[in-house]
């Protein structure tokens, strides 16, 4: 049992960081929920409409293409991205010479700041003068127009985010560097091919890390693309191919100064996160006797 | 089945030389005990031998195969790690079969050959259970099972029981003796623990700083030692070891006085072992304070101080002097062994 001066002292030491979620996430959450009921422009007084900005989310073609554009992102960035980090991982986790530096460089994209990738991504990408292009060009591949093509738009949004992956792959690394090494040695003896114990051994033994990573990483591809798409594509080529969610949200909060709308949106997108995540815990729960440790 | 033998086995990581020309032979069908400190190569050596270890010089031979270069699946060997190796993912059943599988078996055939094992080593119940749910003797078995279930020319033991408690070991000993008998396959198995070693192995290999220090049946190790290392590593408590002087033509080794026989070197040490060390509460021989007195069920080890010495002595269970009393000491010539100070040899 604690004593009082000891739950006092407790308190204390928790207090700046529970007022810091109070003030700085719970309290915009609460707001977000009553100004999604609103319709609110920062001039005039919030106007309670129940749930209109809903109805109106439902009948927005930019919405509904938002939603779109935000789930394939979703689908083939979350994939990808986990491919990325568990194949660097599986790459990099051994010591040999020279592997500080590759790790460095694998995890450096990471720390670059997100405005500073994106515009160094507008030079990769430039058609007339942009590396990508002129290594294309080089080889006799195709030179898509990056920025204009509605397809090729959105792919750059999703390779922007695969050399984003340093946390992942440290995780990753560290539970390869976790998996006994005489289980490998085992493997040896025993004639067990790199494939055989790649699915049978590496791959069960990581899962669980694996999938934790693919829930985090769930959440925060809803996120990610919103530098990209405002500085990269600007939300484009027309009609909105670049256009996800976080933008839609921005663009109607910021610039149309919308914030009940813009509220709604945000709502939408959390609701879609939950259900989401809770769709892979209910996939995972029902398959988790392959995974269990 | 095969004989495995190392010829001239070198094995350097950087400046540290682990094996320093490794020459010993394991006859078909016999168990073979690699017994030494930490650090001393023995686990190097049986690594060597499955291939999990490139050699630096030297080679290895398997039957008439020289498997020097060759990839441990190309070895046909089995081995079973301190720590088991098993996959915590994997059933009993899966771990069992694991080298089945990997080698292309499927699981309905790879089934009755892991029945098979299982039985072979008792553990045909735990089939389904996955390795967290067993205790450490039962996972003892499933590597072991493992092992048995590809039957191959050599198997090869690191440390096995190192992680079990003291009864558990005493009984799996013996089963991995009886087991041994059965399958009459060629067997090396690494301990530091010399009782292990005396009791398991058909011979016994001591090893020091990756030198072979003596090879031969558990008696003669134990009564024939090669050198003070061996004197000393094999045998608990260990052997007292006293430095020699010469006396009016007999030898004074600690409290004890030995006639010297001639042609001996310029110094030389007198072993003896601490059952040899007679003790005496009230009688002959050079008086000793009781220090410490260890009781050990059948057996009480006196840790004693004769003057300068230190002496250990290993007596019956009604002994029981008290601590800081005095008692006697007294040993026979016979029972004694001579070292060359310098070189550390047994001088026959």
């Amino acid at each position: 049992m604690l004593r009082d001066r000891e739950r006092r002292e407790y308190a204390v030491m928790l207090a700046p960081y529970l007022i810091g979620i109070a003030v700085l996430i719970a309290l915009p959450a609460l707001v977000t929920f009553a100004l999604a009921l609103t319709e609110f422009d920062l001039i005039r007084s919030p106007r309670f409409i129940g749930l209109q900005n809903f109805r109106d989310l439902w009948e927005d073609d930019i919405f509904r293409k938002s939603v779109r554009n935000s789930l394939m992102f979703i689908l083939f960035a979350v994939p990808l991205r986990l491919v990325g980090a568990l194949a660097f991982a599986l790459l990099l986790h051994r010591k040999f010479r020279g592997v500080g530096a590759y790790r460095t460089s694998a995890y450096l994209p990471t720390v670059v700041p997100d405005v500073a990738y994106a515009l160094l991504w507008l030079w990769i990408i430039n058609p007339l003068y942009g590396p990508l292009n002129l290594a294309l060009g080089a080889i006799n591949g195709p030179t898509p127009a990056w920025l204009t093509d509605p397809r090729a738009a959105q792919w750059v949004v999703i390779l922007m985010s695969l050399f984003v992956i340093g946390e992942g792959f440290i995780v990753a690394m560290a539970t390869r560097q976790g998996i006994p090494s005489e289980l490998y040695e085992l493997g040896d003896v025993e004639d067990a091919t790199p494939v055989f114990m790649f699915w049978r051994v590496t791959l069960p033994l990581m899962a669980p890390t694996l999938l934790l990573l693919m829930f985090r990483d769930t959440i925060f591809s809803f996120q990610a693309n919103f530098v990209p798409a405002l500085i990269v594509t600007g939300g484009g080529p027309p009609p909105n191919e670049t256009t996800y969610l976080p933008l839609f949200i921005y663009r109607n909060g910021f610039e149309y100064l919308r914030y009940g709308y813009a509220s709604a949106a945000t709502l939408v997108m959390f609701g879609m996160t939950a259900l989401i995540i809770y769709l892979q815990w209910r996939i995972v729960k029902r398959w988790r006797h392959a995974f269990v440790v | 089945m095969a004989d495995l033998r190392f010829a001239g086995v070198r094995k350097d990581y950087g400046e540290v030389r682990a094996l320093r020309g490794l020459d010993l032979e394991v006859a078909d069908g016999e168990f073979l005990v690699l017994v030494g400190p930490s650090g001393c190569g023995k686990s190097t050596a049986l690594r060597t031998a499955a291939g999990l270890e490139e050699v630096t010089d030297g080679s290895i031979h398997i039957g008439d195969r020289d498997v020097t270069h060759l990839k441990p699946a190309e070895r046909n060997v089995s081995m079973v790690f301190q720590s088991y190796a098993l996959f915590p993912h994997l059933s009993v059943e899966e771990n069992i079969g694991f080298g089945l599988r990997a080698r292309g078996d499927r699981p309905k055939q790879a089934r009755p050959k892991v029945l098979a094992a299982a039985e072979l080593v008792g553990c045909e119940k735990l089939l389904e259970r996955k390795p967290f749910q067993l205790s450490g003797g039962e996972r003892q078995r499933v590597a072991l099972a493992r092992a048995l279930v590809r039957e191959p020319e050599v198997y090869l033991l690191d440390e096995p029981l190192s992680n079990l408690d003291a009864q558990l070991r005493v009984n799996t000993r013996a089963e991995l003796k009886r087991l041994h008998q059965r399958v009459g396959t060629t067997m090396v198995y690494v301990t530091h623990d010399q009782v292990e070693a005396l009791t398991l192995g058909d011979r016994v290999a001591v090893l020091d700083e990756g030198v072979l220090q003596q090879l031969g049946p558990p008696d003669d190790v134990y009564r024939r030692p090669a050198n003070r290392f061996v004197a000393r590593f094999i045998g608990s408590p260990a052997m007292n070891i006293f430095p020699a002087e010469r006396v009016d033509g007999s030898l004074r080794a600690g409290p004890f006085l030995f006639e010297a026989r001639p042609n001996l070197p310029a110094r030389v040490e007198v072993g003896v072992r601490p059952e040899h060390v007679q003790v005496d509460e009230g009688g002959e021989g050079a008086p000793a304070e009781v220090q410490v007195v260890e009781m050990a069920g059948n057996e009480t080890y006196l840790h004693l101080q004769a003057g300068d010495s230190p002496i250990v002595a290993r007596v019956g269970a009604a002994l029981r002097p008290s601590v800081g009393s005095t008692v006697h000491v007294r040993a026979n010539a016979a029972d004694a062994y001579l070292f060359d100070a310098e070189t550390g040899e047994t001088l026959s």
